[in-house]
């Protein structure tokens, strides 16, 4: 089993103070309106802090990808914890894509689509852009020998 | 080839009746241009002569044609479009005709396959016996054959004959019984007109208060809402009743070699084939006023259908309502499978489902006392009412864990849920995309997990697809890896079948292996669903592989 690159913590860190931040604005913007006290607002974005970086730290520890030889198999999930086994004749096609912040820590991701209606895209975060090329490379090599001919 | 030439006027005067109904309606909200039977005609016929002017165009400008491997469609006035369907990415060809249709012989003409988000292609019209000509060709050509009489420009020398050919060799599988209809119709709710009627009433006119006289005695309010909402369910079914009875009119399955045909519909008249190895999952639904009288639910799920798209029915392949053993006949028709016998979650998840249920009949308590504290009412109205529904959870607990259950067959994945209506879901080990596991907090506590075989159908989406639901969780994780385990092999049983003679593949196998109808026709599946070409695009040459395959 692969782990994911440990910088995806930093990404996902930086997304719950993202939120924090706007939360903990708003809230601060309204308890100034209300002419209310703005201990609150910013009580509530610290622990929206904390909590993303717990949630972070404990979502990298419970990632973990392989690709064996006919199919992905991952597991993440902090609170509701998921396994998915996506047969490599199964996919449709092959991303690997780069956000902002994964830009920002040098980070990309690679997607995984297959022609189902729950699981139908699959991403696996936290790969140095090299690695996501790569990993989209070796896909597509496998899913072009499995020829296609089964993808539905 | 060209659309049918009727169909000029009749898109001019579609079109034209659809602009002056908007028109009527932006006139009556007002504008302050004074809207006079003069200018309507005006309008009117202004509207008419242009829609005809572009619709002349658009039928000049439209042209199929069935080349040997592939169906190819040039169309657009302005933008230009070229597309090639490969007749082995079609999933299903629809025939649908409403009423003034069958008056002036057309029909609509749609082919699904299974990428995108829409119809990929819909010939908008075509008369009937030609609707049904390219329905029966593109079935011939999937299978390889050449159809004698297709050609371009061709005209079928003999109508009769070819009608003669086009139901030849069907076999009925299903036909629903008035009786059948007549329950169908009886069974169906459509709460889309009350709840229109209750938005557009409350929203702009004051319609609920001045019946209610909300200074009346608070128990006499609590009844004229109960009086206002049963009128409502009742005018929910009445709809219900006869859009079930006028889509339903005269359902019939056929099978013919290697498709699935139905046809169905009073005023609006649809027709389709589905190829049996398209078919991703069947779904039999029943409840237990259903099973007390014997009847139950069928759907055909196929990967062509975009969610959202026919009305939310997904399917076309649906029986609504039919007498048990009759829905179990056609099951076993489709995909025959022997009689399961379920693995069932253990016996302590009970308790969980109990603690859920009398949660959600708390919250609805609470939320209904806080409601009515608001109101001040809370002295005078029946609050605790919904208590009263806590004598039945562990009924309800109890029926929850036993309809539950999975099943191993040789060739399906059999599963089972709902305390009410109880839903049996059958998918082919070959049809699996993707195995998921998965454990929720609350799951964890109890050491049990879900595991979902996920297919391309399209009811998943709405519904939980064949899902393995609280069943403990080293069977969970055994499951998971079975059935990774059994796709691979099913998947190289197919691959062998494949590379076998093609002319064993397609000579009467459904009659010599009953448990393979699925396999026969030339088992092309999909990835890539069409080939667009346009006039827009850099280069002429056919964007190929990495870009059309569409997700659903």
């Amino acid at each position: 089993m692969n782990d994911l690159h440990p910088r995806i913590r930093v990404i996902w860190i930086l997304r719950a103070v993202v939120v924090a931040v706007v939360v903990g604005a708003v809230g601060v913007g309204m308890a100034t309106f209300f002419d209310v006290s703005q201990l609150p607002p910013v009580g509530f974005a610290v622990l929206l802090v904390i909590v993303g970086v717990i949630h972070a730290i404990l979502r990298y520890r419970n990632w973990a990808y392989v690709v064996r030889e006919d199919a992905i198999y991952l597991e993440r999930g902090v609170f509701t914890q998921v396994r998915t086994e996506v047969p490599l004749v199964r996919i449709q096609h092959v991303d690997s894509r780069r956000s902002a912040f994964e830009r920002l820590v040098g980070l990309a991701s690679t997607v995984v689509y297959t022609a189902g209606s729950r699981g139908a895209d699959v991403t696996i975060p936290g790969l140095t852009p090299a690695d996501a090329d790569a990993l989209r490379r070796r896909l597509k090599g496998l899913v072009i020998e499995s020829d296609g001919e089964d993808a539905v | 080839m060209k659309l049918a030439v009727k169909a000029v006027p009749y898109r001019a005067l579609q079109k034209t009746t659809t602009l002056l109904i908007s028109a009527v309606f932006i006139a009556s909200i007002g504008i302050g241009i004074p809207v006079g039977p003069p200018q309507f005609l005006l309008v009117a016929v202004g509207s008419f002569l242009l829609s005809l002017g572009y619709e002349v165009a658009y039928y000049r400008r439209f042209e199929y044609q069935l080349t040997d491997d592939t169906l190819d469609i040039r169309s657009g006035v302005f933008n230009r479009r070229e597309r090639e369907i490969p007749y082995g990415r079609v999933q299903n060809v629809d025939i649908s005709r409403n009423i003034f249709q069958r008056l002036v012989g057309l029909s609509k003409l749609d082919i699904e396959t299974a990428g995108g988000g829409s119809t990929e292609a819909s010939l908008r019209y075509v008369t009937a016996f030609e609707a049904k000509r390219l329905q029966l060709d593109i079935r011939r050509y999937k299978r390889g054959e050449s159809p004698e009489s297709h050609a371009e420009g061709a005209t079928v020398a003999d109508p009769d004959l070819d009608r003669d050919r086009a139901v030849d060799d069907e076999e009925l599988l299903f036909e629903i019984a008035p009786s059948e209809l007549a329950l169908a119709g009886i069974l169906s709710f459509d709460p889309r007109v009350p709840g229109a009627l209750i938005a557009l009433f409350t929203g702009s006119v004051p319609f609920i208060s001045p019946i209610i006289p909300f200074d009346a005695p608070p128990l006499i309010v609590f009844g004229l809402l109960a009086v206002l909402f049963a009128a409502g369910l009742v005018l929910a079914w009445i709809v219900g009743a006869i859009s079930a009875i006028v889509n339903y009119w005269g359902f019939r399955l056929t099978r013919s070699e290697g498709e699935l045909r139905y046809e169905r519909g009073l005023l609006q008249r649809y027709s389709g084939t589905i190829p049996f190895d398209k078919i991703q999952a069947i779904t039999i639904t029943d409840n237990p006023l259903k099973r007390r009288a014997g009847y139950a639910t069928l759907v055909v799920e196929t990967a062509g259908y975009a969610p959202g798209q026919t009305d939310g029915r997904g399917s076309e392949a649906a029986v609504p309502i039919g007498s048990r053993d009759r829905v179990d006949r056609l099951a076993d028709e489709i995909s025959s499978i022997e009689e399961p016998t379920f693995n069932r979650p253990p016996k302590r998840i009970r308790r969980r489902y109990l603690v859920r249920y009398l949660l959600a009949i708390a919250g609805l308590t609470g939320l209904l006392y806080a409601g009515l504290t608001v109101f001040d009412l809370a002295n005078e109205m029946p609050w605790y009412l919904p208590v009263v529904a806590a004598l039945g959870t562990p009924l309800a607990a109890h029926y929850k864990w036993l309809h539950r259950g999975y099943w191993l067959g040789e060739d399906h994945l059999v599963t089972r849920n709902g305390f009410w209506s109880r839903e049996t879901k059958q998918v082919a080990y070959y049809r699996i995309q993707t195995v998921i596991e998965t454990r929720t907090i609350f799951q964890r506590r109890w050491s049990v997990a879900t595991v979902i075989a996920d297919t391309a159908g399209s009811l998943s989406i709405l519904g939980t697809g064949a899902a393995a639901v609280d069943i403990d969780h080293q069977d969970a994780t055994r499951l998971r890896e079975t059935l990774t385990e059994r796709f691979r092999t099913a998947l190289a049983e197919r691959r062998w079948d494949r590379q076998r003679p093609t002319a064993f593949e397609w000579t009467g196998t459904t009659e010599e292996r009953p448990d393979s109808t699925g396999e026969s026709g030339n088992g092309q599946d999909v990835d890539q669903s069409h080939i667009d070409r346009s006039d827009d695009s850099p280069s002429d040459v056919d964007r190929s592989d990495d870009d059309s395959p569409s997700r659903k």
